[in-house]
Parts: structure tokens; C-alpha cells; sequence
């Protein structure tokens, strides 16, 4: 083999290897990391001391991670629902060619631009019933207007969720409306030659096309889900009392509040492994989905 | 004929003769960190670093925006990257438990010099001092358990001084509650609802707080006035605006000024924000909280500096000029005039024309009550407790004030148990 | 007739949605142009008594945040100078690595393409202790560098994503034809997959920029001073224990601050819709 060919066959792994190489030992290492100072007895600095299973003892046993773990799973599914379903609406209404599409679309896309945090403000005032919306109705003169979610033990968490509706929704739309444009325009016509209306297309031909979009979104917004802090921090505090918090809250709070990064670290492995709830059902589906079509 | 310890005597001369062989050579530098990026205390802070460099040294202060937990956590960061500031801002007990994971200076030689253990309030003593040796300085204090009172509002109910007992507390409420004027105008955040917890108790029982919230006696926590404390604090959280929960108090500062909402219990720093509001003082009145048995109660909260081990001799010279300016007279007038705090020193003299009468009020307080032994220390400011203990107990009184299904007694248990799995 | 009432009602529905997404823009808008005593009087939501123009310029240069009375402007610039070298270097190696995994098949390549994608759902609490480790043993710490390479790594894994997804959809024929001519892994990857990424990699470039320049934990822990960015800034400009809030600034402070997002989305909105459509599709 000539010099050249055996440059030619090296270089590339050269290239490719190191940065596949990085990325997955960051993500093993880190996690690697977690898991080992959970079993340790770490609280203002990591040291590596065994504590057996006591942090995750701690942990299960604790209020704060009661209420956080079923918020979590609330959080996440109504928005993923309404976030999935808002931009499927948007995507739909946006596709069927109106005018100023571009204006529409920039409107529903801009909450991306917007950083967590000034999102949880500015939505903290204007679902807050004393100096937000409540009192603007109310100084209007429409006395009987009520929305005091914010400050509603059982219903704080949905007003996590109309924010993140809020900061998202114009993500799936995106995504969305990417999908409906990518369908076959020849199944379009063959669905339009069959007479079914507008409706029907839609059920029968469009969505089963863009199935897969469905679950790439759904991903997406899982794990923006799952990483929700910023936005509860300043939205609630977490509150009323501990009402609103989620797992992450948990863990910053444990980690560095109250500096115990053992029980934090337990807190972030359960959350972890609290994904898999969806990852292998997810990873199932693709290898089926694979093998279905193989 | 005094016995002289040969390590006392080369203690000395190393105390001693450091600044003398140094000072010539370096120039002091120290790096500071705090959470006092802006306002007053950033400006305080400011000035602080002024006054170092008008003495010669280097000032390097980086602050960390956010609160005190982002702030903690660069200082962790550093500190685990090896590289501990010269000073560091923190407080209460974890001041023990943060000079336990890193060396930190020993200041004993230089404080016994300036013979400044004698005008720190005892408790502060204890905090600064939590192994037998100075590791830490107070730079100011503040009073928890202060009571403002909206002029508008106590003219409207026909009050004209601050309630002295609780029950003359509950008693204003109520009318306050009969005009249409929201009675406490507190925020609803986990500090506020600690602090309305336990400003509560310590003006029941200070007694009934040093044992039950300082020295954790389950015998105290599960006793009468610990139950008294939630049922008041039950009251406070009837009486406060619903929309509070979830905000600071500062929102509501100017319903408070206009008479709507009557009453605020809150640390002595809530006088700047009304300055700085926009507001007079004589729109409220300002004095110390109920205290049932008639006598001063004083809730202290207090910042240090502690000092971290640093080789290098430029910043053990800043240690020790930082430490001098602390300790000194000037502080009082250079640091406590910008943030509306208490001087630490007791011999501070406050009749000089920045401090306002409030702080002289306040100081006068705390000097009483130390020479009472009426002092006790904040709970959700993180005095009494290190921030785990204070975190799993402020976690059962938010919830108590934010959940009026919880009663007194299931909230007592909910305050036991909460001690007992962190104990 | 029918159709028209399609219209209408579409329309309708589309804006009142527009109003949902706007109206929080909007009091931002307004308070940014109201005085802070303005605000602390009338509420939060309101118009104007009055306009009050010099919070833009107060907060962009004259604010003092610890000894630094320069505003905003610093810290703008800081983070201009740690969003660009990561944007594109974290663009650059996912399109690398999309490129490996989608095109040049190896054994186990759907492990490491899954490990990288884990990367995604780590939480940013659990990674910051270790990277203060990393970044120590690198000598990083406290340094722009630090920061740049901190988000290039966390960044790799959100592009690899949308690069790897995006490069299955080429036709493996192009490829055929172009192995036969002899072209070795650089010249597929110069003359045939490049000239087709730009949508994904508008994608990819809006994306990490906007997550970057938004991000604040890291931001905070590993710089320093008058090197942190723009949201240590911001929050510097609203955290207050003592002091009254400042809406008006802070109003004024997050436009300015969001501007550069804003108008990424602004005008790349319609490349991002382009870019994802051929990006999700797997």
C-alpha cells in the first residue's frame, strides 16, 4: 500500500476519533462522577468516603422530593401535550398559505430568543394576582376576574407549565410546520383526487407521514422539561411553600443551598434514571421501526 | 513574674514582625468575595475598597451576582481549583463548617491586638470564633425583629404607637382587618416566612428560641411556646396579602407607604429600601417587634469576612491591613452609613450625623440586650443553624404559612421531625 | 362564502395567539420606557405616566455593578466574545461528527451516537462541580477560555443531534458515485455534504447561540469581575436583599440584553423552519 493510500486511510480516523471521543467520555465521565459521589458522604466539597445508600434513603424519604418528583411528571406531561399540541394548531393554521406568514411566524418563534429567566420574571408578574393581570381586570372594572394559580398550592405548577408553553410552543410549531411542508405533495393530490376534506387529509394522510417529526419534538421538549429551573426559580420561587418545585430545583438546593452534594447527587442520578422511563421504550420503537423496515 | 510560653513568644514576634519585615517590601493585595454587586451594600463595599487603597494596598473585590448561594458557590469553585480568595463573605455557622474544608488565617494574635473582643456582642464572638480561634471578622449587624408601621395606615385605625405585646399586635390587626387594610404587608418568599416564624417565638420566649431554634433541645421544640409561635405566625399568614406568596416584599413597599397593607416585620435594611424608594420617614414608624414579657428582645444577623490561607506575602499583608480597617473605629461611619447596618463595635459612636435615628434606636437595642443576654440569633438568616438544618426547618414553616390545612400542632410535629432527621 | 369564513376564522385564531405570545414583550417594552418610581406606584402592568428614555442609556453604560460604573456594555461585549468562538467551534465538530456517524459507518456507531445524545438531558447542576475540576487541571479556571471550551462540549452534543439526523437524508447514491471517483472521507465531507448543510447548520448555529448566550449558572461560576457575561449583569440588576426593585432598568437591561437573540430569531426565523424540516425527519 502506497503512502498515500495509508494517509488517506488514517487520517480520517484521526479526525473522526477525537471529538466522538470527548464527547462521550464527558458525558460518561460526568455521569460516572454523579453516581459515585451519591454513595459518598460529600456535603460542602466532594470527598470519597463511603455512605452506602443512605443519601438515596434520605432523599426518598424527604418532602421535597416527593412533591418535586410528581410535579415533574405532571410538568412534563401536560407540557409536552399542550406544547406538542399548540404548535401542531399553529403549524397547521400557518401551512394553509395565509397571509403574512412570516410575520405569524416570527411572533411564534421569538420566545425561543428569550432567556429562562426573564421568562419566569415577566410571566411571575403577570400571573401574580396582586400586580399582574387580576389587578389590571380589576382596575378596569371587571371585579369578578379571578386567576390566582400563581399563588394556589395545588395549581402553582401549571403556571410553570403556561410559561414553558409560552417559550416552546413556537419550537414545535417549527419543527411542525417543517414537517407538513415536507410532505409528498403528490400524496396531497391523491388524498384531494379521493374527496376527503380538509380534516380527513390531515388524519389519514399527513400526520402518519411526519410520525417521526412527532417523536423528534417530543424529545426536544422532554429534555427541556427535565433541565426546567431558571423558570421556576423566578416564576415561584418553588412555591407556595414547596409547592412547585422539580427535580432540579431539588438538586441545585441540596447541592450547593445546603451544601450536601452527596443528597444532591442522589436527587440528579434518580432524575436520570427517571428518563429511562422514556428512552427505552423510545429506543425500542426505533430499533422496531428499523427492523420493520430492513 | 509572668511565665511567657515559648510558642507564645515566637506567635508574637511572627505576629509582630511580619508587618514590620513585609511592609516595606509588598505592597498589601486582597481579593475579595461577596454578593454585594450593587445597591448600597455594593456601594458600601466600594467604599470599603477606597479606604484600603487610601492605605496603601490593592483592592480586588468580585462580586457575585445572584444570592448568597451563587456566591458560595464560586467560592467553592475557587476554592477547590486551589485558588481561595484572601476574603470571603460569610456568616453564622457556616463559618464553622466552611473553615473546616479549607486553611483559613488565624487571627487571634491580630484581633487580641486591637483589642476588639471586648465590643463584639458575645454571640458574635462565639460565631467568629468556632474552633477557639479567630477565624472570622463582623462587619455589620442587622436587627430581625423590627416592626414598621404605615403612618396612613395607623392614622386610619386611630393608632399612634408600635404594639409592645402580641396581643395589642393581633388587636391593631383586627381593626386594620375591619377597615379593609391588609394588616401585614410582608412578602411570602422561604426567608420572609422563616422570619414572621421567628420573630413570632422570640418575642414570646427568647429563652423558649435559644433552646428550641439555637440549641435544637427537642424537649423546647415540642413545647408551649414553640406551638404559641405557629399559632401567631398561623395569624401573620391570615392577615398577609395572598399575592405576596412567591415575591419579595418590595412590590408591595409602596401599597404599604399609601396604607394599604398596615404592618411590615422585617429586618432594619427594609429603612433603605424605603429611602431609596422614594419615601419619608415620618410615613412609617419604625421600632423593635412585640415582645410579650415587655422586655428587649434583640434577633441579630450579622456578615463576616473570613480570611483563607494564601502563601503569597502581598496577601497576607492585605489580610492584615483588611483585618485593622474591620476591626477599627471607621468602619462604623465608612461601612454601616451606606448600608443603614449596625456598627459591630458597641463603643461606635452614633451620634455622628450620617447614622439615622433608626439606627441609633437599633444599636441602642443591641447594646441592651447584650448586656440582658437578650440576644438570639436568626434562624432564616442562616445564624443559628448551618444552612441544612436551616433549610429542612424553613421548608416545614413555608409550607405551614402557605397551607393554612396544616394546623398549629401537625405544624409543631412536621418542625420536630424535620430537627430530628438532620440532627 | 365558506372559504372565507375559513379564513376569518383562521385568522382569528392565529391572532389570539399572537396576543398570547406578544403581550409579555409588550410590558416588557413598557416598563423598559417608564421610570422605576413609576412603576413601584402604579404596578407592573401599565402604560406610561410619562416616558422616561434614559433607562436604556443609563443601564447600557453608566450602571454600577461592584466598583465598575460602565453599565451593561462590558459584560455585552464578554459575552460576545465567548457565544462566537463556541458557536462555532460546537457547530463545527457536530457537523464533524454527524458527518462520522451518518456517512462513515463503524462498529458500535449507534452507541456512540446515543451516549453523545445523553449528553442532551445531563442537568447543568450535576456538570458543575466536575468541570471546576476539569477546568482546574487544565489551568482554565476563571478564564474566557474556560468558558468557551465548557460550552463547546456541552454544545457537541445538542449539534451532533441535529447534524447526524440531518445527514442520514442524503442519498446514499451521491456518496456511491463519489467513492468511486476516488474522493477519500475530506473531499465527500468539502464537495458534497457541506454544500448541503447550510440549513442544518443555520439550525445549529441559532440554536447554540441562543443557549449560550442565555446561560448564566456557568457564566457566573467560571469568570470573574468585569470578564462575567451579559446575564451575570442582568441578574446583578434585579438579585436585591436591600435594596428596592429597579424595574424600569431591569425592563430596559433584558431588551438590550435579548436584542442579539431576538434578532437571530428575527431574521433567521424562516432558515430555522427550513433547517429543522430536513433535520427531524428520523
Amino acid at each position: 500500500m502506497s503512502w498515500r493510500d495509508r494517509w488517506d486511510r488514517i487520517l480520517p480516523q484521526l479526525v473522526i476519533w477525537p471529538p466522538l471521543l470527548i464527547s462521550c467520555t464527558y458525558v460518561l465521565a460526568f455521569s460516572a462522577w454523579t453516581v459515585f459521589v451519591s454513595f459518598t458522604r460529600s456535603t460542602l466539597l466532594p470527598e470519597y468516603s463511603w455512605a452506602g445508600w443512605r443519601n438515596y434513603t434520605a432523599m426518598l424519604a424527604s418532602r421535597n422530593w416527593h412533591i418535586a418528583y410528581t410535579n415533574l411528571f405532571i410538568y412534563s406531561g401536560c407540557f409536552v401535550v399542550l406544547t406538542m399540541g399548540i404548535g401542531l394548531l399553529l403549524a397547521v393554521l400557518i401551512d394553509q398559505r395565509i397571509r403574512g406568514e412570516n410575520i405569524y411566524r416570527t411572533i411564534f418563534l421569538y420566545p425561543l430568543a428569550v432567556s429562562f429567566v426573564v421568562t419566569g420574571t415577566v410571566w411571575g408578574w403577570l400571573l401574580n394576582p396582586s400586580l399582574g393581570v387580576q389587578k389590571l381586570m380589576h382596575d378596569l372594572g371587571w371585579t369578578s376576574f379571578k386567576f390566582e394559580w400563581l399563588i394556589d398550592r395545588d395549581m402553582a405548577i401549571y403556571t410553570i407549565v403556561i410559561a414553558g408553553v409560552w417559550q416552546a410552543s413556537g419550537f414545535a410549531m417549527a419543527l411542525l410546520l417543517a414537517g407538513l411542508r415536507s410532505v409528498d405533495s403528490d400524496l396531497y393530490k391523491a388524498a384531494q383526487i379521493d374527496g376527503s376534506g380538509a380534516l380527513r387529509t390531515y388524519r389519514r394522510v399527513i400526520f402518519p407521514t411526519i410520525g417521526p417529526i412527532f417523536i423528534a419534538v417530543m424529545v426536544m421538549l422532554l429534555q427541556f422539561a427535565i433541565k426546567t429551573y431558571d423558570l421556576v426559580v423566578a416564576l415561584t420561587a418553588g412555591g407556595p411553600g414547596l409547592a412547585s418545585t422539580l427535580p432540579t430545583v431539588v438538586v441545585y438546593d441540596f447541592m450547593f443551598q445546603r451544601g450536601e452534594l452527596a443528597r444532591g447527587s442522589a436527587a440528579a442520578v434518580m432524575l436520570l434514571g427517571s428518563l429511562a422511563f422514556v428512552l427505552v421504550p423510545y429506543g425500542i420503537y426505533r430499533r422496531w421501526k428499523r427492523r420493520s423496515y430492513a | 513574674m509572668t511565665k511567657i510560653s515559648r510558642r507564645g513568644l515566637l506567635a508574637g514576634t511572627a505576629a509582630l514582625a511580619a508587618p514590620g519585615v513585609h511592609a516595606q517590601a509588598v505592597k498589601p493585595k486582597v481579593t475579595v468575595i461577596s454578593q454585594w454587586s450593587s445597591g448600597p451594600s455594593g456601594a458600601a463595599m466600594v467604599a470599603l475598597g477606597q479606604e484600603f487603597e487610601k492605605r496603601g494596598g490593592v483592592w480586588e473585590h468580585d462580586p457575585v451576582p445572584g444570592f448568597t448561594t451563587e456566591m458560595m458557590n464560586k467560592l467553592r469553585a475557587q476554592i477547590i481549583a486551589g485558588d481561595p480568595p484572601a476574603a470571603s463573605q460569610l456568616k453564622g455557622p457556616e463559618i464553622a463548617a466552611w473553615s473546616k474544608i479549607a486553611p483559613v488565617v488565624d487571627l487571634d494574635a491580630t484581633v487580641a491586638a486591637a483589642g476588639y473582643e471586648a465590643v463584639v456582642p458575645a454571640e458574635l464572638v462565639r460565631l467568629s470564633k468556632p474552633h477557639g480561634h479567630w477565624v472570622a471578622l463582623p462587619i455589620q449587624a442587622y436587627r430581625i425583629n423590627s416592626l414598621f408601621l404605615s403612618k396612613k395606615a395607623a392614622d386610619t385605625v386611630g393608632v399612634t404607637k408600635l404594639p409592645a405585646t402580641w396581643a395589642e399586635f393581633n388587636a391593631i390587626a383586627e381593626k386594620m382587618k375591619a377597615a379593609g387594610i391588609t394588616p401585614v404587608a410582608n412578602g411570602g418568599i422561604r426567608w420572609d416566612d422563616g422570619m414572621k416564624w421567628e420573630i413570632a417565638l422570640c418575642g414570646i420566649s427568647p429563652e423558649a428560641y435559644r433552646k428550641a431554634i439555637m440549641e435544637l433541645d427537642e424537649k423546647t421544640l415540642k413545647g408551649p411556646e414553640v406551638l404559641a409561635a405557629f399559632r401567631q405566625c398561623r395569624k401573620l399568614a391570615a392577615w398577609s396579602d395572598l399575592g405576596t406568596s412567591g415575591q419579595d416584599y418590595t412590590p408591595f413597599v409602596p401599597r404599604f407607604i399609601k396604607g394599604e397593607m398596615g404592618m411590615l416585620l422585617m429586618g432594619d435594611w427594609a429603612a433603605g429600601v424605603y429611602k431609596r424608594s422614594g419615601f419619608a420617614v415620618s410615613d412609617y414608624i419604625v421600632g423593635p417587634a412585640p415582645s410579650d414579657d415587655g422586655k428587649i428582645v434583640f434577633d441579630l444577623n450579622s456578615d463576616e469576612f473570613m480570611f483563607w490561607q494564601r502563601p503569597e506575602p502581598e496577601f497576607q499583608a492585605g489580610q492584615k491591613l483588611l483585618a485593622q480597617i474591620v476591626m477599627g473605629k471607621e468602619l462604623g461611619p465608612l461601612f454601616c452609613q451606606i448600608t443603614g447596618s449596625i456598627p459591630v463595635r458597641s463603643d461606635t459612636d452614633l451620634s455622628a450625623a450620617g447614622f439615622t435615628a433608626q439606627q441609633r434606636e437599633a444599636s441602642h437595642a443591641m447594646g441592651e440586650a447584650m448586656k440582658a443576654g437578650r440576644i438570639v440569633l436568626s434562624l432564616a438568616h442562616n445564624m443559628a443553624q448551618t444552612n441544612q438544618i436551616t433549610a429542612a426547618m424553613i421548608d416545614v414553616l413555608t409550607e405551614f404559612v402557605h397551607d393554612d390545612r396544616i394546623s398549629a400542632e401537625e405544624g409543631q410535629k412536621r418542625l420536630v421531625d424535620a430537627v430530628d432527621n438532620v440532627r | 362564502m365558506r372559504n372565507r369564513l375559513n379564513r376569518l376564522a383562521i385568522h382569528a385564531t392565529l391572532i389570539a395567539f399572537a396576543a398570547f405570545y406578544l403581550v409579555p414583550l409588550l410590558v416588557v417594552l413598557l416598563n423598559s420606557v417608564r421610570s422605576t418610581e413609576d412603576i413601584n406606584h402604579a404596578g407592573v402592568i401599565g402604560l406610561p405616566h410619562g416616558f422616561v428614555w434614559s433607562n436604556f442609556s443609563d443601564t447600557w453604560s453608566h450602571y454600577c455593578i461592584a466598583q465598575h460604573c460602565s453599565g451593561i456594555q462590558p459584560y455585552f461585549w464578554n459575552s460576545l466574545q465567548m457565544v462566537v468562538p463556541a458557536t462555532i467551534l460546537s457547530t463545527a465538530l457536530g457537523a464533524l461528527n454527524g458527518y462520522s456517524l451518518s456517512l462513515w459507518r463503524f462498529r458500535g456507531d449507534g452507541w456512540v451516537f446515543g451516549i453523545v445524545t445523553l449528553g442532551v438531558f445531563l442537568p447543568e447542576q450535576m456538570r458543575l462541580v466536575p468541570w471546576v475540576i476539569v477546568l482546574r487541571d487544565l489551568n482554565l479556571f476563571n478564564t474566557i477560555s474556560g468558558l468557551v471550551l465548557v460550552h463547546v462540549i456541552q454544545g457537541i452534543s445538542f449539534t451532533t443531534l441535529f447534524c447526524r439526523n440531518y445527514y442520514v437524508s442524503i442519498p446514499p447514491d451521491l456518496l456511491k458515485a463519489a467513492r468511486i471517483d476516488g474522493a477519500g472521507f475530506f473531499r465527500i465531507f468539502w464537495r458534497i455534504v457541506l454544500p448541503l448543510s447550510p440549513p442544518i447548520l443555520i439550525v445549529t448555529v441559532i440554536w447554540q447561540f441562543t443557549g449560550i448566550w442565555n446561560e448564566y449558572l456557568y457564566g457566573v461560576t467560571f469568570s470573574a469581575g468585569e470578564h462575567q457575561p451579559i446575564t451575570a449583569a442582568l441578574i446583578a440588576l434585579s438579585a436585591r436583599l436591600t435594596d428596592a426593585p429597579q424595574y424600569g432598568e431591569q425592563s430596559a437591561a433584558v431588551l438590550m440584553a435579548a436584542a442579539p437573540t431576538l434578532l437571530v430569531y428575527l431574521f433567521g426565523g424562516r432558515y430555522f423552519v427550513r433547517g429543522l424540516a430536513a433535520g427531524a425527519v428520523k
